[in-house]
Parts: C-alpha cells; sequence; structure tokens
C-alpha cells in the first residue's frame, strides 16, 4: 500500500512516532486477536532542524486530573477566545496573551504541521552541566597515555562553564580535590568497604548541597557561576591545572603479582561518584563517566576474584548456577542506578579491555540512567577514540546532542491519569517502546469521531541549560476489527511491529529460559500468519500474506538468530552490550541489528539491496553489510583476483577503481554518522574475517542442500542452521493446520 | 580550512578498528547525504532462494580482465562522497616553512596584553606552557601539520577572530592530542583570556553573554512584534 508507507513515513518524520497498528481495533478483545500489540516507538527528541522552538510556554488544560497541552486536534471558538481539550472535553479560557488570535492569525500550536512543537521555559535558574570522570588506574601503560590524552583532549571540547570532577581508583579510590592551588589534595578511600551515601558525604565536608541560596534570576547572564565545590569545577577555570593532573595520573601503584588480576574496586569507586554528586548537584543534569579496563575484583560489586585461573563468568557458568558474585555485583550496581536514577544524573560506562569487564553486573547503570555503554579492546584504539568524541558532537545550532533530566508523560484519550516516566540521560536517536492497552469493551460503539489520540510531553534540560518541553500529539482512526479487518490490515507497520515484538522478546529472555522466548515468538508469529494470511486450509502452498506483513516473518527469523536471543555465541557482557544498544535505537537503526542491510557492488548497475542469503555471496561481487555494530566488507573471489593483477592502477580500467572503491566510501559515510562507532572489517572470498558475513547470512546452501536447488551459484555455508526456505516452509504448515 | 583525512585504526591494539577521521570530516555539518543504505529485499513467497539477474560464471580461473572503461556500456557505480580518502587541504597562503618566532612572538605578545587584566598565577601557568612549546618547537618535536595549524591559529587570534582560534585549538587536540596536550591548553586559556580582555575594552560594543533572550514573544509569531 503505497499511500499508507507514505503515511507512515512522513509520520516518523515529523514525529518520531511509529506505531504497529496505524488503525486500531475498538476493543479489547479486538486487540489481542491481533497478535501483535498495539505499541509505538517513540523517539521524543528527534533532531527537526526544520523546528525552531517557541519562546514561550504551553498552554494547559484547566481540569487539574488532565492538564493536556493545547493541540492541533483542540477546537476552538476563536470569537469567544475558548477552547475545547480533546482528551477530557473541558472548554478553557484562553490566557490574555492570546487575545489576538484568529483563524487566519493561529498560534503555532494549534496549526497541523505543529503536530511536534518545542517549547523554552524562560522561569527558573539554569545550572551548568555536569561530567564527573570516574577513572581505573589499572590500565596497561599505553592505554592508561590513550585514556588519559583522551580526558585531556574533552575538556577542549566541553563547554567552558561546564563543571567537571575526578575520581580515580585501583585499590583504593581517589577523589581529587580541583583547586588552582600548586599543591593537589585527594581524599583517599579503602576499596573494599562501601560507605552511605551519607558517610561518604560526611568524609567529603560535603554538609550542605552546593546548590545557590538565591535562585538566579531569569535572562540574567552567569558572568561567574554560582554553584561549584571542591570537587566540580568549572571547566573554564580549572582546565589548565585539571589537564595537568591528568597528565600526572600514574598506573596504580600496588604490585601485582604472577597469576593474578589487579585490585579493581570499581564498586566503591561508583558508589562515591554517586554520593558525592547526590551531595552537592542533585536534580540538574550531570555524567558519572566511567572508564574502566577491566573487572571489578574486590569490595561490594565485584565480578571476579584476583586469580587468574578462575575465569570471569560464562553464560554456561550462568545457566548451571556457578556464577558466584553475579547477584550480589548485580544487586549493588542496582542500588547505585535507582538512586542515579532519583538524582536525576545519568551513568555512562566505556569499558575497553581485551576480556570481560563485568558488563552484565554493571549494566543497570546505563540501561536505567538513559546512560551510554561502549566496549572496545582498549582505550588506545580509533574506536574508543572517535566514540568518545562523538558524545560530544554538536547539532546544526552547535549545542551538544545530549539531554538530561527528562520526564516522559504519556496522556490518552478517555483515561484517567497519565502515565510518567523519567529518563535521565536522552540524545535525538534515543527511542522508547510504549506498549497499549485498548479498554473499551467488545461490542462498544466505535467512539464519536471515530479518532483516538494520544500526547507526549517529555520535559527535560536542553544541552544550553535551558529547561525545554517538546509535545507530540497524534491521532489514529478507530476500527472495528469485526467489518473493518482490511483497513486494520493495510494499515499494519511490519518494520514497528517487528522492533516492537523484538523489544519484548529481549525483555522476556532476560529473566526466561532462552528456548522458551523461542517458542513464544515462533507461536506470535503462526497466530499472526493464521489471522492475517491468505490461505486454503490444510494447503501450505496456497498461503499468501498481503505486501504490509511480506516482510514480518524474515525479520523474525532474522531476529531468532541475532546475538540479542542466541546468546552462547557471545559473552554474557557482550550480550548486555548488544541488548543495551538494541533497546534504545530508532527504528532504522534497530532493524538493521535484526536483520543487517547487504549491498552488493557491481558493474552490471548502481549498487543494490540484496537478500541476505548466501546465494548473493558472488565471485564478481562485492558486498556491503552492516549489522549496526560491524561495518563488512567482502570482495569476491573474482574481484581478488582482478585486484591482485592490478587492474585498478590502469587507466583503461578505471571503472574497476571506482568499483573498489565505491563500498568504501558507502561504508565511511555509514561510520562517520554512527554512535557508537562500529568495527570495520575489510576482507574477501577465503579471508578468516569472512565469517562475519557467512555467519548473518540464510543458508540457503548449506553442505547439507548444496545441490538441491539445482544451481550452483553462491557460496554454501557450513551449518546446521535451519534456513529461511525450511522456517518459512514450517511457518505456512503450522498456520495452515487446524491443528493449531 | 580545516583537515580532512582519514586514518587507518589500530590494527595491533583492536581487531577490526575502523578508520579514525580528522576532527575536520566529523565536524563538516550534514553535506550531501547520499541514499542511506537502508533497503531490504523480500524473500520469495514461494520460498526458492533468489537468482540474481545476471552471473558470471562461478569465477575460479582461468578468469578474464573485468570489463574496461572503454565498452562503457554501463555507468560505474560511483560513490562521490567529498571526502574519502583526501589529502590533507593545503592552507594557500602558508610560506613552505612556519618559524618559530612567527607564532611563538604573537602569542608571548598577548600573554603580555593579559598580565594586569588576569590573576598571576593564571599568567604563569600559560607562559610556562609557552616556553614547553618553544622548547618543543625548537627541539623539532613537533610534526608539520601541527606547525602549520599553529601559525593559522595565531593569525586568527592576532585578527581577534576567537571562535575561529578557539576551533584551531580544538581541531588540534582532536587530530593530534600526544603532541599538543601538555602546552595547548595553555594556548586555549590565552585565548579565553584575549577574548575577555578585549570585549571588556569594548565597552560599548560588549555583547551580552546571556543564553536565554528576554524577548517576550507574542504566540505563533517567529519574531517581537
Amino acid at each position: 500500500m503505497a499511500t499508507y508507507l507514505e503515511f507512515i513515513q512522513q509520520n516518523e518524520e515529523r514525529d518520531g512516532v511509529r506505531f504497529s497498528w496505524n488503525v486500531w481495533p475498538s476493543s479489547r478483545l479486538e486487540a489481542t486477536r491481533m497478535v501483535v500489540p498495539l505499541a509505538c516507538l517513540l523517539t521524543p527528541l528527534k533532531e527537526r532542524p526544520d523546528l525552531p522552538p517557541v519562546q514561550y510556554e504551553p498552554v494547559l488544560c484547566s481540569r487539574t486530573t488532565c492538564r493536556a497541552i493545547l493541540n492541533p486536534l483542540c477546537q476552538v471558538d476563536y470569537r469567544a477566545k475558548l477552547w475545547a481539550c480533546n482528551f477530557c472535553f473541558q472548554r478553557n479560557q484562553f490566557p490574555p496573551v492570546y487575545t489576538c488570535i484568529s483563524e487566519v492569525n493561529q498560534p503555532a500550536e494549534l496549526m497541523p504541521q505543529f503536530s511536534t512543537i518545542e517549547y523554552v521555559i524562560q522561569r527558573g535558574a539554569q545550572y551548568p552541566l555536569i561530567f564527573l570522570y570516574v577513572v581505573d588506574t589499572c590500565l596497561e601503560e599505553d592505554d592508561l597515555q590513550a585514556l588519559k590524552e583522551s580526558l585531556q583532549m574533552s575538556l577542549s571540547l566541553l563547554p567552558p562553564d561546564a563543571l567537571v570532577g575526578l575520581i580515580t581508583f585501583g585499590r583504593m579510590v581517589q577523589v581529587h580535590e580541583l583547586s588552582c592551588e600548586r599543591i593537589s589534595k585527594s581524599y583517599v578511600f579503602r576499596g573494599t568497604k562501601d560507605l552511605t551515601a551519607k558517610q561518604i558525604q560526611d568524609m567529603l565536608g560535603l554538609t550542605k548541597p552546593a546548590m545557590p541560596m538565591q535562585q538566579a534570576r531569569p535572562g540574567q547572564p552567569q558572568e561567574q557561576p554560582l554553584v561549584s565545590s571542591r570537587f566540580l569545577q568549572p571547566v573554564h577555570k580549572i582546565d589548565m591545572n585539571l589537564t595537568d593532573l591528568l597528565g600526572e595520573l600514574q598506573r596504580d601503584p600496588w604490585p601485582v603479582t604472577q597469576g593474578k588480576r589487579p585490585l579493581r574496586s570499581t564498586g566503591v569507586a561508583l558508589s562515591i561518584a554517586v554520593g558525592l554528586l547526590e551531595g552537592t548537584f542533585p536534580n540538574t543534569g550531570a555524567r558519572i563517566m566511567l572508564f574502566t579496563g577491566g573487572p571489578p575484583t574486590q569490595g561490594p560489586g565485584m565480578v571476579v576474584g584476583d586469580e587468574l585461573k578462575v575465569p570471569i563468568r560464562s553464560w554456561h557458568d550462568i545457566e548451571k548456577d556457578n556464577a558466584r558474585f553475579m547477584k550480589k555485583a548485580t544487586k549493588h550496581y542496582e542500588m547505585l542506578a535507582n538512586r542515579t536514577a532519583t538524582n536525576g544524573h545519568c551513568i555512562d560506562i566505556y569499558a575497553c579491555a581485551l576480556d570481560q569487564t563485568g558488563l552484565l553486573e554493571m549494566k543497570c547503570c546505563a540501561n536505567l540512567t538513559g546512560g551510554h555503554m561502549v566496549m572496545g579492546d582498549s582505550f588506545n584504539t580509533s574506536l574508543f577514540k572517535q566514540t568518545f568524541q562523538k558524545i560530544f558532537s554538536k547539532d546544526f545550532n552547535g549545542d551538544f546532542r545530549m539531554a538530561f533530566g527528562a520526564t516522559l508523560e504519556v496522556k490518552e484519550l478517555g483515561v484517567g491519569g497519565t502515565s510518567q516516566w523519567k529518563i535521565c540521560g536522552l540524545d535525538p536517536t534515543s527511542t522508547l517502546g510504549i506498549y497499549f492497552e485498548v479498554v473499551s469493551q467488545h461490542n462498544a460503539p466505535v467512539p464519536q469521531g471515530g479518532r483516538g489520540a494520544i500526547q507526549y510531553v517529555t520535559r527535560y534540560q536542553h544541552s544550553s541549560t535551558q529547561r525545554r518541553i517538546r509535545v507530540t500529539t497524534i491521532a489514529r482512526n478507530w476500527a472495528d476489527a469485526q467489518s473493518q479487518l482490511r483497513h486494520i490490515e493495510a494499515a499494519f507497520d511490519q518494520e514497528a511491529a517487528a522492533v516492537l515484538m523484538a523489544r519484548l522478546g529481549v525483555f522476556r529472555a532476560e529473566s526466561e529460559e532462552g528456548p522458551d522466548v523461542l517458542r513464544w515468538l515462533d507461536r506470535q508469529l503462526i497466530r499472526l500468519c493464521q489471522k492475517f494470511g491468505q490461505y486454503n486450509k490444510e494447503d501450505p502452498t496456497s498461503f499468501r500474506l498481503s505486501d504490509s506483513f511480506s516482510l514480518y516473518p524474515q525479520f523474525m527469523f532474522h531476529l531468532r538468530r541475532s546475538p540479542f536471543l542466541q546468546v552462547f555465541n557471545n559473552s554474557p557482557d557482550e550480550s548486555s552490550y548488544y541488548r543495551h544498544h538494541f533497546a534504545r535505537q530508532d527504528l532504522t537503526q534497530s532493524l538493521i541489528m535484526i536483520q543487517p542491510i547487504l549491498y552488493s557492488y557491481s558493474f552490471h548497475g548502481p549498487p543494490e539491496p540484496v537478500l541476505l542469503d548466501s546465494s548473493s555471496i558472488l565471485a564478481d561481487r562485492i558486498l556491503l553489510m552492516d549489522t549496526f555494530f560491524q561495518i563488512v566488507i567482502y570482495l569476491g573471489e573474482t574481484i581478488v583476483q582482478w585486484r591482485k593483477a592490478g587492474y585498478q592502477d590502469m587507466p583503461e580500467y578505471e571503472n574497476f577503481r571506482h568499483l573498489l572503491q565505491a563500498p568504501l566510501d558507502d561504508a565511511q559515510e555509514i561510520l562517520q554518522a554512527r554512535f557508537p562507532m562500529p568495527r570495520y572489517i575489510n576482507t574477501e572470498h577465503g579471508g578468516s574475517q569472512a565469517r562475519f558475513l557467512l555467519s548473518k547470512v540464510n543458508p540457503s546452501q548449506t553442505h547439507n542442500n548444496l545441490y538441491a536447488w539445482g544451481q550452483e551459484t553462491g557460496a554454501p555455508i557450513l551449518t546446521d542452521d535451519v534456513s529461511l526456505q525450511v522456517f518459512v516452509d514450517h511457518l505456512k504448515k503450522l498456520a495452515v493446520s487446524s491443528a493449531c | 580550512m580545516a583537515e580532512l583525512y582519514v586514518k587507518p585504526g589500530n590494527k595491533e591494539r583492536g581487531w577490526n578498528d575502523p578508520p579514525q577521521f580528522s576532527y575536520g570530516l566529523q565536524t563538516l555539518a550534514g553535506g550531501p547525504k547520499r541514499t542511506p543504505l537502508t533497503k531490504r529485499v523480500a524473500a520469495p513467497q514461494d520460498g526458492s532462494p533468489r537468482v540474481p539477474t545476471s552471473q558470471t560464471s562461478p569465477g575460479i580461473p582461468p578468469v578474464g580482465p573485468p570489463p574496461p572503461l572503454s565498452k562503457g556500456s554501463r555507468p560505474p557505480p560511483v560513490g562521490s562522497c567529498p571526502a574519502s580518502g583526501v589529502e590533507p587541504i593545503n592552507f594557500p597562503v602558508i610560506e613552505s616553512e612556519t618559524l618559530l618566532e612567527d607564532v611563538l612572538k604573537p602569542l608571548e605578545e598577548a600573554l603580555e596584553d593579559c598580565r594586569g587584566h588576569t590573576k598571576k598565577q593564571v599568567c604563569d601557568d600559560i607562559s610556562r606552557r609557552l616556553a614547553l612549546l618553544r622548547e618543543q618547537w625548537a627541539g623539532g618535536k613537533l610534526s608539520v601539520p601541527v606547525r602549520k595549524r599553529m601559525a593559522l591559529l595565531v593569525r586568527e587570534l592576532s585578527s581577534h577572530q576567537w571562535d575561529a582560534a578557539d576551533d584551531i585549538h580544538r581541531s588540534l587536540m582532536v587530530d593530534h592530542v600526544t603532541e599538543v596536550s601538555q602546552w595547548m591548553v595553555g594556548v586555549k586559556r590565552l585565548i579565553a583570556e584575549k577574548r575577555n580582555l578585549s570585549s571588556e575594552e569594548e565597552a560599548d560594543e560588549e555583547k551580552s553573554t546571556a543564553t536565554v533572550e528576554e524577548n517576550q514573544m507574542a504566540p505563533g509569531v517567529q519574531e517581537a512584534p
């Protein structure tokens, strides 16, 4: 349905919203029969260069239980200067400042093209952004040097008014007092003993919050920041001293004997960081940035002991309940994460090591607070350095892309009260999955006007320190599922549905057994096909899905094989890392993670998308695969031979040079835009790194069935995984069967 | 003005380390984005793997040469990314050898201007770093791109182009941190102090540093009535 695709795309571009169903079933019973829940992906701070914020505050509905914001769906009486709330039908008087409005002089928030609009709040104090670096010193020399340089570099990227602080840790935890004096002071804590927030604040001498006693007057320039503490100072004042301090950081001095891991007190270090910010700057935007080069090995939150011969837990260990420290450590970090979120702060984890670092236990710190999780092999890599630089990248207005302290409110038609969530760290791609429950009774008439409406209100601290409110108000038609199933079917967004179901699946996988999740996913897919497929009973060959569903089984097939649900090929840390990013990316990127993109480059025409299938691997093609976490360029066998022969250097074969360059250019564009930086694999037929491509493609030709299809093109895959064809065949059989 | 280049990643430390983009490339605003690679192909509903529309015989020797350019029946699939692997753009006016004094002298003069208005300790700190810069430069420890960019920075500073000078300092910190980290923060501070000094001096034309505007906007109207 071309028109629905356009509708879906336009809505996403304007409002940052993608619904699984764009025509809503009008009763609860029917909604459950549709298998895929009514849900949406919302990108609250979607970048909108064409949407300048308005410099006034929103107009609210006067009903205290409603408080919806004036929007294009409201009925307006311009003569009487009244508006009717579309959520609770309350009639409201416009404020005096709106006396001049009329049909030809509408305020922006009533115009349909401003279904998404952003307000700037002028009142209230504005506090600077706060960055607290928590740095592991148990690193190898060149790793520590690279990290120090990255941190020094970051001081040039931070805004001059931002506050910055430094905690270093190894066996002990050191909180550095930042001053312009020659002598540097620090407070040293044992890494073995956890302390309460109050104890930390007492020991650091933070007896009262550092916030100013009076509110800064609105609109006045902050020439000198009124807020600071001995441990968190403005960049413009402290940059030289902090640069020196960072430059002088040494590796943790405690010797590490043969066969042992360094003693790393990450749990206490984080605890002190959280307590420090809690005591000085509660309720304003702050990032705790943890840089670690190995697992926590002592104190609360330790993930493994210091004996190297005892390896860190694997998925097998966890399955067999053989992970000694996991539960206790996870609890420790969950406690810290909850406190941090309550304080409106966020925690980032930058973990660079060849072995695991405890991301599994620490993931709640990033996940519950909206912080980043970055995983690399070493701080001395481009992957870390550039990913870290991108945190400080600026948008088209020259502002940081990060936002803080957000609360999201969701308001729906007819339901009393609203739902609210807190997201302490947010950026323009952060995307939430919101799942709705239709509450109307079966056979109740479709509501008057036939449309349902939802309003999303996101209040947050912008990186310029302004407080802002982004309001998105959308409406969709209700339909009676009995008589109008075709309408509902045509309005299905299979891409959004796939991602929303995938998020549910991953959520289940965190608490249920792996095989149970796959069974659940399969069952939902079969039910969906039974409901919406066209077929003759007991005749699998008759089965057809309409266009709006045609890609969905493929998405589910790839989801089942993805690292989000297949964990045994990865370490627990890797799985946590992949799942972290999956849970927050927008639809396009999430889909890439579920079903990687594969483009083919050849002399036969422009680059074209091809099936993620072994039959796409051909000798005279170059493939570019994007899995989100990796960019893979693969040269077919003939291409490799041509390159070896040096044709690209001959002027009469310049087009071959262009062919080799084209995927590199496209890869570069992806690499420049993506956060976090993906790994980059440039490989070829027969290369050891080709396994990245071979493991992702559908193994339609394996060593089991190489000659079964009657053609010998494409590369066979050595695997016993079921192929898409077999999967779909089974699916059809089950869908048309009366037994299910 | 900024350098635009791509270096390979650190293969020794990180397998499959992605290439490193210069500050100039990273901060390029958008630019003409080609169609993003986000399309997919649906698997055929009847289950057989799709046969590609044209296929050469499955490679393996002996194989002939690729289609030469002269045949030209189809346009080559060119990706024209503007900054792919481009050599650093040469600055038009810098002479071949950037002289130490051309850079250090203006910096030291700028520092002198700031004495009296800026705290002694800050001036001493900056002075210490300038001395370090001088020592490293004279000792041949700084690469050509760093020296060239410092000359440019000093030019911008002398012309009171604070933002441009600041941006150059940032690009040097991002692209050449190992070489410059010890002293660059002094130069950064010097730019900031000179900027403050000059805005104090130009009291009549002093711009407000407010981040929030005081204008009362009427609803729906984008500019002040």
